[in-house]
């Protein structure tokens, strides 16, 4: 058997992103007037620290461990996230922490990490005979149960990646685009069901596709029904509502319709990015971000600082090494032999992939403010130690990608 | 289609590159593109984003009269990042607020809000103020004023109590995750409906973008930035009747503490809703003054409480038709039940009870005890039906339990049973004279003004209790009306011909010669109705009357109560009659309007 060799290729830029974090969160606050502002990446390289520690461990202890305990790790998650319901704090007006002192815990976070492995080692037994797509079905049900948890903190944002990991996962699974497209249209049948002839005309498309693609009796019968109560339980309900419980719902959806917070962010964003120019104003010379007046510059919008401080030399720099990471990610998928493996490493690369693409959206104002963190860099306790064991065991993964 | 593992590998990497690829050609457009244009907003200028407060939902009674409205008026605000702890800026516009400097510092300093929210530190500022500082704006960067409408209250100070008021949100409102979207600053609805339909009511509040220059001057309006307009509120209509409510109000002005609520009995809608003392809902629009707050928090009088839904008071003698009705359900009681007679009082072990009148009411059966209020009479009642039975059927008639009326902090009075006694005194610790006591509605037993209210007029109207309510409907800026449609809660469990007795014996209260409640007749229209006269600690009795007309029709039920003011036939019932006439009179409904009896 060829020996084990870690691989520094995939290890030093991430280290160098958890670096990079601290000196900007440094950058952003050090000019705070409020002391626990300013020692905010003292706490970040503390995180930073951990995460080493959580990466080590990820990357020795065997997968088979982690396979063993997968769906525990799940239900493990589902009951925390349960629990925030009782015991969780309000911070920007939405439970999303456990209050432990000077720290607090976001489930949310665990709970990507554990439906990860939940479904990798859900989809890694073939159980599957060809007609029969329960499977489908159960792994869309795994991931809407957390989904539905994080989306009534509310968190829309952070919902959408177990959503994205699912249909990913199912991707990788060998399932046919066109099953999967089936699986998305009941979300199209959403904002078509605000006009029935527009959405009958839809759903008979659904009907005659679901007669060609074949997804079996009962994913067939799963998707009618979903497209069945995203088309017309919906407006039901959305009629029964009065203007202001209409508002309410849709300010929630399109986070910029709230006016106060973050419309003027998103404006704060564009103007440090863009004042930033193609070389940057230099470390620690931003003038947007230091004001202090953005509450997330640390945590969300980390982007824009390094968007005003190194300029679109820096911003791309810090693209190509994502692309470059996530190219490790999928190329490790590729060429694990144990399918356990090969779907953890593709969930972990997708997860990271997706939530980089929606929070630097976000922040060049290309995407809605959805409240995404940017890994490796943004602030944040639970998702730097849950980023850095991602990381472990993709690292694992890459290392003994021959183990069957 | 099923892709080999390369294939599918593959997709994937073009979908993440694609995805890299339209960020990073944002980033040159961001970057290179307007790179200039944004160069020149962080260099030079700054943002300032203004709220724009929503109109507030008007208030309207059930005839389409204002009762609350709004009115122009001015407010100043400071924002944090743009005085950025400049002490010239601060201790100038300390001087023409006339505001204390530390004051204004400690303000700015709050973390309660974040530093680019205008903080309001003068609401309805005289016009002087305002063009002072509207000529002295180049010296007074991130000084700024806005029109913010102020709520116009009716001038009737027993009304505040229902209608709320609107002041700025406290620290603990703030942490209220169920309204995330109220930011430090704002102003809510405070008491009665405009803390309840805040929601409603609010609307939601606009930003404007602006251009600012370093010193302050605002160049213009941000170019590539949406404003986004505030939505109004809704506007309410409540079931109230504004001249109902004058007129209640009018007539318990006399007295020091007492209230008034009325009902119409088929659908719960409430009519008028009266509470003595009051305040002056207008004092809380601009700054209250800590001394203005301290005398009305101190006041013996409670001003702030809403007597009508949140004080529960011993019901007195207007219980007995809830035990006369448990004992007639119950097979306890017939209407000709008589027992020994009433000579004053009645004597149970070594007690001697007292009835009300000295002089005693001989021999009755049911109906003449109701009549005459016989406490005699009743205490056998009690004695026979037990403190379990009253307590069992008090529930199912609405008492110990809050109706769900649409105004916060309502009390749920109280109903005591066995259990509690036991509790309270220890299992042997207690005699059946409480029983005594309950069936003539002293001791324990504690109703809200409402409940009462709702219970008589769930009498009036074959046994229906709905559901008190004040929102009638709601409408939008669009016209679109919602209705609120009466809901049941419950039935009073009594049987028809309970039911039928009852309501004769309420009528004869009032009608017949001899009964307690004779100074709420009316010529033309049949008044029935129940007095009360409720024992307690804090000097005379309290004085009851729950009385509804017309008897076989119902249109009104109406309850007044006045704290130590003696007998409810004596005080009570003549205001009752008052309201149900000017009620009655309005509706025209009667060939002749209803005359005071010689």
């Amino acid at each position: 058997m060829k020996k084990i060799e870690f691989d520094l290729s995939t290890f030093l830029p991430v280290l160098f992103l958890s670096l990079l974090s601290v000196a900007l969160i440094y950058s952003a606050k050090h000019a705070s007037l409020n002391s626990l502002e300013r020692i905010l990446f003292a706490k970040q390289a503390l995180w930073v620290i951990l995460g080493l520690i959580v990466f080590i461990f990820a990357y020795r202890i065997s997968l088979r461990t982690h396979e063993i305990l997968a769906y525990f790790y799940y239900a493990l998650g589902v009951l925390t996230l349960l629990a925030l319901y009782f015991l969780g704090s309000a911070k920007y007006g939405a439970t999303r922490w456990f209050n432990l002192g000077p720290f607090s815990i976001q489930p949310s976070e665990i709970m990507k990490l554990a439906a990860i492995v939940a479904l990798a080692r859900f989809l890694a037994y073939p159980k599957k005979s060809s007609h029969d797509f329960l499977w489908v079905i159960i792994t869309v049900l795994m991931a809407a149960l957390p989904m539905l948890l994080v989306l009534r903190q509310p968190d829309l944002g952070t919902s959408l990646i177990f959503l994205a990991l699912a249909l990913s996962l199912l991707f990788w699974s060998g399932l046919s685009v066109y099953l999967i497209f089936l699986l998305v249209t009941p979300l199209l049948s959403l904002p078509l069901a605000f006009h029935w002839i527009s959405w009958g005309i839809f759903f008979v498309g659904v009907l005659i596709a679901i007669f060609y693609i074949r997804p079996g009796k009962w994913l067939g019968i799963f998707i009618i029904l979903l497209n069945l109560g995203a088309g017309i339980i919906t407006p039901l309900l959305w009629n029964r509502l009065h203007d202001y419980q209409k508002d309410r719902i849709l300010s929630f959806l399109d986070p910029r319709k709230d006016p106060r917070g973050a419309g003027y962010q998103l404006i704060q964003s564009k103007v440090a990015i863009g004042s930033g120019g193609v070389l940057g104003k230099g470390y620690l010379n931003s003038s947007q971000a230091r004001l202090e007046f953005l509450p997330m510059q640390h945590t969300d919008f980390i982007y824009s600082v390094l968007g005003e401080e190194f300029g679109m030399g820096g911003c791309l720099l810090i693209l190509s090494l994502m692309i470059f990471l996530f190219y490790k990610g999928v190329l490790t998928a590729q060429k694990a032999r144990n399918s356990f493996a090969s779907l953890l490493a593709w969930g972990i690369t997708t997860v990271l992939a997706f939530q980089s693409f929606v929070n630097i959206g976000m922040t060049v104002g290309i995407l809605p403010v959805t409240g995404i963190p940017l890994p490796f860099l943004s602030y944040g306790g639970s998702a730097m130690l849950v980023n850095w064991a991602m990381w472990g065991l993709l690292s694992n993964v890459n290392a003994r990608w021959q183990e069957y | 289609m099923h892709w080999p593992r390369e294939t599918r590998a593959k997709i994937a990497l073009y979908i993440i590159l694609f995805g890299f690829v339209i960020l990073a050609g944002r980033l040159v457009s961001l970057q290179v593109v307007k790179a200039g244009y944004y160069k020149k907003i962080s260099d030079e200028n700054r943002i300032r984003s203004l709220p724009r407060p929503a109109f507030r939902g008007l208030i309207y009674d059930r005839q389409g009269r204002q009762l609350v409205t709004n009115r122009a008026s001015f407010t100043v605000a400071l924002i944090p990042y743009e005085i950025r702890g400049n002490t010239q800026i601060l201790s100038r516009a300390s001087n023409m607020l006339g505001l204390d400097s530390t004051w204004l510092k400690k303000k700015l300093e709050s973390r309660r809000y974040s530093a680019h929210e205008p903080i309001p530190v003068v609401r309805e500022a005289d016009f002087v103020a305002i063009s002072r500082i509207a000529e002295q704006s180049e010296n007074l960067p991130g000084v700024v004023f806005q029109d913010e409408p102020t709520r116009k209250y009716p001038q009737l100070k027993g009304s505040s109590h229902m209608l709320g008021y609107v002041s700025e949100i406290s620290e603990d409102e703030l942490k209220d995750k169920q309204r995330p979207e109220l930011s430090a600053g704002a102003r809510v609805g405070k008491m009665g409906i405009e803390k309840e339909y805040d929601l409603l009511l609010r609307g939601r509040d606009g930003v404007d973008f602006y251009e600012v220059s370093a010193s302050g001057r605002v160049i213009g309006k941000l170019p590539d930035q949406e404003d986004q307009l505030p939505s109004p509120g809704l506007d309410l209509v409540l079931s109230l009747d504004f001249e109902l409510q004058a007129r209640a109000e009018s007539l318990l002005a006399q007295y020091p503490r007492g209230c008034v609520i009325a009902l119409e009995p088929n659908s719960g809608e409430v009519l008028c809703l009266v509470s003595q003392p009051g305040f002056d809902a207008n004092s809380f629009a601009s700054v209250l003054s800590p001394q203005e707050w301290l005398d009305l928090v101190e006041d013996p009088n409670h001003p702030l409480l809403n007597r009508a839904t949140q004080s529960a008071y011993p019901p007195g003698s207007t219980l007995k038709l809830l035990v006369a009705g448990a004992a007639l359900e119950t097979g306890l009681l017939t209407p000709s039940t008589t027992f020994r007679p009433c000579n004053g009082g009645y004597q149970f072990g070594k007690r001697f009870f007292r009835c009300w009148d000295p002089q005693g009411h001989g021999t009755q059966d049911l109906k003449g005890a109701i009549l005459h209020s016989c406490d005699t009479y009743f205490y056998q009642v009690g004695l026979k039906a037990g403190v379990d039975l009253i307590a069992d059927y008090a529930r199912r008639c609405g008492f110990g339990e809050k109706l769900g009326i649409d105004l916060p902090e309502e009390s749920r009075g109280f109903v005591p049973t066995t259990g509690y006694y036991d509790k309270k005194f220890g299992k042997r610790g207690w005699t059946k004279s409480l029983a005594l006591n309950l069936a003539i509605g002293q001791g324990e037993f504690l109703t809200t003004p409402l409940q009462i209210t709702s219970f008589f007029g769930a009498l009036s109207n074959g046994g229906i209790i709905y559901r008190p309510h004040l929102l009638k409907k709601i409408i939008s800026r669009q016209g679109r009306v919602q209705e609120y449609e009466k809901t049941v809660i419950g039935r009073l469990p009594f049987s028809k011909s309970t039911l039928e007795f009852l309501s004769q014996a309420c009528l004869a209260v009032v009608s017949q010669e001899g009964g307690t409640g004779r100074l709420a007749r009316l010529v033309g229209i049949d008044v029935a109705g129940k007095t009360g006269s409720a024992q307690n600690p804090h000097g005379n009795t309290h004085s009851w009357f729950v009385g509804y007309a017309p008897a076989e029709n119902p249109r009104i039920v109406v309850t007044v109560l006045i704290e130590n003011a003696g007998h409810g036939g004596d005080v009570s019932a003549p205001m009752a009659r008052e309201i149900i006439a000017a009620y009655l009179q309005a509706r025209q409904e009667l060939a002749e309007a209803p005359k005071t009896p010689e």
